[in-house]
């Protein structure tokens, strides 16, 4: 089987863009890529689509507008984590031999589908008697506080971190710090959540160009980054409740990405994980391997996920700065992971990286422990 | 805040809030049901089609219990159209071996706590697009010394 490199990444600004909308985003998005990447539009032998709320045929309309209709496209959904599973396709895609180069993309205009909390499917029971995702996450901090002994002051650090660290990327939605005493004063959504401690509503788009091995040899893509492993699990149901505190799910598909990449949790140098919610950050990072359990928040304020600290931690900004543009989001992790793997994060960069791994995942059913989970390492 | 339980206005007409969900009784009070494994004993709610555990595909309605413990707890201010906000949800530890979502009324929103016991009953919750009344759940605390 082939390897897989990045070849190009690009996204828009991440936020609110009511004059725009997700087709034109996702050209933005598919061009910078292009652009990126010094290749042409006909290069391109395959597109994945990521999106969840766009409709119909949202990945053909973005290819009409950038002059590569014709060419074999799959809308993904795969809720919060669309954009990573369309990387993960596109991967399959070169490593069974099929295609030498694709386009994953992808695209979300939130605010024109969408205000307030996000629930499960309506068809779902949880949903219906009250359950909005971030409740879900609510009664999953609300625990981790009982189980850990942790406080409500030492998870605002986490929105902390990540909205300074957005201030320092252009592309990020929120551009200001915010201090503590602004997430514990922020109104509450769902407690002990407020809304500092929520990803905000957000449109936006992100691409990347995978190549295998021979193609990116032909187009002269030496030193291009390498998707080591791109891996993708959904939750089980299990036959008897089980701590919400810890998520075997993320566990589970971090196992399939460290053995597929041939590395240990100890060899990550930064990671863009999906914090959806702040207790979320905690929870992926302690399930992936990388900090012990339980004790996430005390290694924040320690500075240890901060720019600088032993495992940057979202120095994107995630989800809770950059913004949350659900089909975009699992792309825009990688646009981060090989910018700052090539050395071009500007004041956010983290010195010598060599291991990227963005995680994502999303979604909610009853009795299930969460809906779909991908990780992917990229190495330099 | 009331702490009075609804009752349903017409049992008989009335149908649940999911399929599936529970069964009423011609008095208005009822059951969760799950399933239950015969081969390996795993219940399960919402009610499945095969064992999770061990792939039976033959498995029992099970009526759950109606008293448990609260596993964790929320207060949410920012609800889906048609929930008035603030109201207490709460994750419910059944005997079975099952963990349930609900609503917790009958007590401030604020006052529920984890490991508090609470019990559930058939409530209405609104209609669907037919017009039909709709029987959900709720919890409420639990009488003291009932186990």
């Amino acid at each position: 089987m082939s390897d897989v490199y990045v070849i190009g990444v690009g996204m828009t600004p991440f936020g609110k863009h009511p004059e725009r909308n997700a087709t034109d985003l996702g050209a933005d998005a598919a061009l910078a890529a292009i652009h990126d990447a010094g290749i042409e539009p006909r290069q391109i032998e395959a597109a994945y689509c990521g999106h969840v709320f766009q409709g119909m045929a949202m990945g053909q309309r973005v290819l009409a507008h950038i002059g590569l209709a014709g060419i074999p496209l799959t809308n993904v959904e795969n809720v919060c984590s669309s954009g990573a599973v369309a990387i993960r396709e596109a991967s399959l895609a070169i490593r069974a031999g099929e295609h030498g180069v694709v386009l994953a993309f992808g695209t979300e205009h939130l605010t024109s589908r969408f205000r307030g909390a996000l629930t499960p499917d309506t068809d779902d029971i949880e949903a219906a008697v009250g359950l909005t995702m971030p409740g879900i996450y609510a009664l999953r901090a609300r625990r981790y506080f009982e189980d850990y002994g942790v406080s409500r002051e030492q998870l605002a650090l986490v929105p902390v971190k990540n909205k300074r660290n957005a201030a320092l990327n252009p592309f990020a939605q929120f551009q200001e710090p915010v201090t503590v005493e602004q997430v514990l004063e922020s109104r509450p959504i769902a407690e002990p959540l407020n809304l500092l401690d929520c990803s905000p509503v957000t449109d936006g788009a992100a691409a990347a160009i995978l190549a295998g091995a021979a193609a990116a040899r032909r187009l002269g893509k030496h030193g291009a980054i390498r998707l080591a492993a791109s891996t993708l699990r959904t939750g089980t149901v299990d036959p008897e409740p089980t701590p919400m505190t810890f998520e075997p799910l993320t566990e589970a598909t971090a196992q399939d990405a460290y053995e597929r990449a041939g590395i240990a949790p100890g060899d990550v140098s930064l990671a863009e994980v999906h914090d959806c919610f702040s207790i979320a950050e905690a929870l992926r990072v302690e399930g992936l391997g990388l900090f012990p359990v339980g004790e996430y928040l005390t290694a924040v304020e320690r500075g240890e996920a901060s720019i600088g600290g032993r495992l940057p931690v979202n120095p994107s900004g995630g989800l809770l700065g950059k913004g949350h543009p659900l089909g975009a989001t699992g792309v825009a992790q990688v646009v981060e992971l090989v910018r700052q793997l090539r050395g071009e994060a500007g004041e956010r960069q983290v010195e010598g990286a060599k291991v990227g791994l963005a995680h994502c995942r999303g979604g909610k059913a009853a009795g299930v422990e969460g809906a779909a989970c991908t990780v992917q390492v990229l190495v330099r | 805040m009331t702490s009075a339980r609804q009752t349903l206005a017409s049992p008989s007409g009335a149908v649940p809030l999911r399929p599936g969900l529970l069964e009423v009784e011609p008095d208005g009070t009822g059951h969760l049901l799950g399933s239950r494994c015969p081969s390996c004993g795993a219940c399960f709610f919402p009610q499945r089609h095969v064992c999770s555990r061990c792939l039976t595909e033959e498995l029992e309605t099970a009526p759950l219990s109606q008293r448990g413990t609260v596993y964790t707890c929320t207060v949410i201010h920012q609800a889906a159209p048609g929930f008035e906000v603030p109201y207490a949800l709460g994750y419910v530890d059944l005997p079975e071996g099952v963990r349930v979502l609900g609503q917790i009324v009958g007590v401030e929103p604020e006052a529920v706590r984890i490991g508090m016991e609470v019990e559930l009953s058939l409530e209405p919750f609104g209609e669907d697009d037919q017009g039909r009344e709709l029987i959900g759940y709720r919890f409420h605390p639990a009488p003291e010394g009932q186990p």
